[in-house]
């Protein structure tokens, strides 16, 4: 599809979207309380700080780490995987195909429409987290703080919705990819900063952390909004983090098109 | 109720399900292999957590170990017996199917608890039960005999609390309009049964024990392999995990009845 | 318009036989089987017809319709659409055509089918005006008004339809691809959708392909008929054509006054059915006038009609045809 039609499209997809996102409401009560592992894992790693500080976490630390972690999660999140391998098992992807737009382009803007309603979620969540933590602990001090901030969560989001696509797509080439979601959610929550920051992985498991992508995915997020880095040390990482979203973009994409055309080799 | 006509559909179900597992022997390594896999994965986390401290609200590390055990083998029965009836009663109501189920002469709640299982996910039990062997080899002592044997008492009520979660998780799907996100629900509640329950403190401690009983399911039996459970809190968990059973199955009778009179 | 030169559709499908060995082995080395889906059709289309995509299950209809959407790439052949070649789905060529699935939906499940219009409308590009034409027009036509404000969940099949329907035609397309359109909807609302689409291709000249396992879609819609079976095209004329070539006989349907004695029928022709108040004859064509003079002289007939065999027992008959003649070739295949 050409761009400018794409452009032009763009609003009413997103209005579409987030009416449908309303119309899930429940649904996204329901996902809100399934990812709440970062209370869990605060509720843990506080008792263990009980004893004093780990690292440089004490319990305010922890604290603004994992409800950081909560509110990454809630806005990267995407469901792109799952909406693939159902629309390939159910043959709907035909119906996509007849439209003269990316289904790429469709699926993202899905997933953009419910942010909205997230961040209804995320707002308060914060303003907790400010409180209880206080505010040098749960959010950036400086609006350069929010820039890089917002620069990461860009990002996240990108590198989760490529490998989402990537995951989806590789339903159209195995009978089964649901083994392959599964590996790859035990591998986000483990590496990516979820369950506890990666800093806490020893130096040798950490140099590889550094080089897989889950940790940009949550950990870099999480740790520009809690202020964790000095400026150069984050451009770094996001820089690390753009290389990530360039190579998925290129490799989820390409991908794509050999999945889309062995669907018509096949059939649905 | 004809106990024996329930225990015979019970039979019938299980063996199309033995019969559709044989055909699969292939997943049988892959769900081996994923298990061992999935089990050593998710002890990175307790590694980390005890790599901070020797031990954490009065669990050492290998003790931790027996209730990961725990959770693993739960973990089994949850996906080789639960879960797969959980995805198939989510189909029914996507495809609008329910109403089949609720025309057949036998209990609705018993007919879709028991329509699907997945005999490799048994796996899972057998990883559990390494964990327990590795755990006591390094701890360098053996469970008593009144140990072993309330530990297998708890894991029958952990069974019956498992089940009757679910069933509860089975009956909010009557309630809301995309039901896929109920599975995950489910697995992400049943995944904080991983820790000890004592390092929850407040509120916390409180929903886990009392709402949703996640310490009754890994940390009583873990307690009770330790000789450190007393009498009383056995008792207690037999008589929760009973009434949490029933409470269970009002919601889903009265669920049923929302269902029936909602679609006309 | 539409023209399709030669056009194979092969699947290589795998095989997985039972057992862990063999389970083991197609990890390696896999089998494949090839299925024949289509093999080497040809016809042309010219624009503003409409034509019936006739077949068995599995007859490659489907498969055929798929081609010409460009959801599926031939295997071998030439096909185009409008000048486009469909497999290349450019942007032009999918805001010409449209498919239209009965057991597929478009609609958005859980939102009003105005928000799929609304979002149709955008992704076609369709501008505002000629948009708020065509929806008026499809509104009052199928008599969508109380529906487009419902969620989808909430609509009957037939309702749902008619809406799918109407997301298909936002766009206005030139060439509209059916199949089975009106599967699963009772008969007064088949009705109302034959008739909706007969309109809509003689105001807008759209060119319309449909298959369906009802003949009377078929019969009340497609001047035209093409026949396919096992892969292969079979007939491909006016649907009349077909039928006297299929079966020639005529029917004599009777209305009785009073019972007859079945010997009494027996010299006019073949009695297809017979009860106390009626009566049906199955006689050549040529001799038609005569059975129906003698019909009125010696029967007490109120009534007498003069009809094609049913169309359902034309195609079976013709497909019975095509199998005895794969038969024969397959047996005269042997001694070779």
């Amino acid at each position: 599809m050409s761009l400018r039609t794409s452009l032009k499209a763009l609003p009413t997809l997103l209005r579409i979207g987030f009416s449908e996102a309303v119309a899930y409401r429940a649904e996204m009560i329901i996902w809100v309380l399934a990812t709440t592992m970062p209370l869990i894992m605060l509720a843990l790693w506080s008792a263990v700080a009980r004893g004093g500080p780990v690292g440089r976490f004490g319990q305010a630390e922890f604290t603004g780490y994992f409800l950081a972690a909560f509110c990454v999660r809630q806005m990267t999140s995407s469901w792109v995987a799952w909406l693939v391998s159902y629309e390939v098992k159910q043959g709907t992807l035909a119906m996509r195909l007849l439209r003269p737009i990316s289904p790429l382009l469709a699926y993202a803007t899905e997933v953009l429409a419910g942010i909205p309603l997230r961040v209804a979620i995320v707002l308060p969540v914060l303003g907790i987290s400010v409180w209880v933590a206080g505010a040098e602990r749960a959010v950036p001090t400086s609006l350069g703080g929010w820039g890089l901030f917002a620069l990461g969560i860009a990002g996240a989001w990108l590198i989760t919705f490529y490998l989402n696509v990537l995951l989806g797509t590789l339903s159209l080439f195995l009978e089964s990819s649901q083994k392959l979601m599964e590996v790859y959610m035990v591998l986000f929550f483990v590496c990516s900063g979820y369950m506890f920051p990666v800093e806490f992985f020893p130096p040798g498991v950490r140099t590889v952390m550094e080089w897989l992508p889950f940790r940009y995915q949550m950990g870099l997020p999480v740790e520009l909004l809690t202020g964790a880095h000095a400026a150069k040390e984050a451009w770094a990482l996001l820089a690390a983090q753009w290389a990530w979203v360039a190579g998925l973009g290129v490799v989820s994409t390409v991908v794509w098109r050999r999945g889309l055309a062995r669907f018509a080799a096949f059939g649905g | 109720m004809n106990a024996k006509r329930y225990l015979r559909l019970l039979g019938v179900q299980l063996k199309a399900s033995g019969l559709l597992a044989l055909q699969y022997r292939a997943d049988f390594l892959a769900e081996g292999l994923t298990s061992l896999a999935w089990t050593f994965t998710a002890l990175a986390p307790l590694f980390v957590v005890f790599g901070a401290r020797p031990s954490i609200e009065g669990w050492t590390f290998h003790e931790s170990l027996l209730v990961v055990g725990w959770f693993t083998l739960l973990q089994g029965v949850l996906e080789g017996a639960i879960s797969p009836s959980l995805t198939g009663m989510v189909e029914h109501i996507r495809k609008g199917t329910l109403d089949f189920v609720l025309l057949k002469p036998a209990d609705a709640q018993f007919l879709v608890s028991t329509q699907r299982f997945l005999p490799w996910r048994a796996v899972n039990v057998l990883s559990g039960v390494a964990l327990f062997v590795y755990a006591f080899v390094s701890l360098g002592r053996w469970p008593s005999l009144p140990g072993v044997f309330a530990s297998l008492v708890l894991l029958g009520t952990s069974m019956l609390i498992l089940y009757s979660l679910w069933i509860l998780v089975v009956s909010a799907a009557f309630f809301v309009v995309k039901v896929d996100n109920l599975t995950y629900l489910f697995t992400s509640i049943f995944d904080a049964a991983r820790w000890p329950s004592s390092v929850f403190r407040g509120s916390l401690a409180w929903v886990f024990t009392f709402i949703i009983p996640l310490a009754l399911m890994t940390t009583f039996p873990a307690l009770a392999l330790l000789g450190r459970l007393p009498w009383t809190w056995l008792v207690g968990a037999v008589v929760g995990a009973v009434a949490f059973a029933a409470v269970a199955r009002w919601v889903w009778l009265m669920s049923i009845r929302h269902y029936t009179s909602a679609s006309s | 318009m539409i023209s399709v030169r030669g056009l194979r559709k092969h699947y290589q499908v795998h095989k997985r036989p039972p057992g862990l060995k063999a389970a083991l082995r197609s990890l390696v080395h896999r089998d494949y089987t090839a299925v024949k889906a289509v093999d080497g059709i040809s016809f042309d289309i010219q624009p503003g017809e409409r034509v019936g995509f006739l077949g068995p299950n599995g007859a490659g209809k489907t498969t055929t319709l798929k081609v010409l959407a460009g959801l599926l790439h031939p295997s071998e052949g030439e096909v185009t659409v409008d000048g486009h070649v469909p497999r290349f789905r450019e942007e032009a060529f999918l805001k010409k055509i449209m498919l239209v699935m009965g057991q597929k939906q478009q609609l958005l499940w859980d939102l009003p089918p105005s928000e799929t219009f609304e979002l149709n409308r955008a992704i076609y590009d369709v501008p505002r005006l000629q948009y708020k034409q065509t929806l008026d027009e499809l509104v009052s036509l199928l008599e969508l008004e109380e529906l487009i404000g419902k969620p989808t969940r909430q609509l009957s099949l037939g309702e749902r339809m008619k809406c799918e329907l109407a997301a298909a035609l936002i766009h206005r397309p030139r060439v509209l691809f059916l199949d089975e359109p009106t599967i699963g909807l009772d008969v007064s609302m088949q009705v109302t959708m034959r008739a909706f689409i007969k309109a809509y291709n003689e105001q807008t000249g759209a060119t319309l392909i449909l298959t369906s396992h009802y003949m009377d879609d078929v019969a009340a819609l497609c001047p035209r008929v093409i026949v396919i079976d096992k892969g292969q095209l079979s007939y491909d004329g006016s649907l009349d054509a077909l039928v006297q070539r299929v079966r020639p006989e005529k029917r004599v349907v009777l209305r009785l006054g009073q019972p007859v004695d079945a010997a009494l029928l027996t010299p006019l022709g073949k009695v297809v059915s017979h009860e106390p108040g009626s009566a049906v004859l199955q006689v050549q064509q040529d001799a038609v006038n005569a059975t129906v003079g003698r019909a009125l002289s010696t029967l007490p007939v109120t009534d007498l009609t003069v009809e094609n065999a049913p169309l359902e027992e034309v195609m079976s008959e013709l497909f019975q045809e095509g199998k005895a003649r794969r038969a024969e070739a397959a047996r005269e295949e042997v001694p070779a």
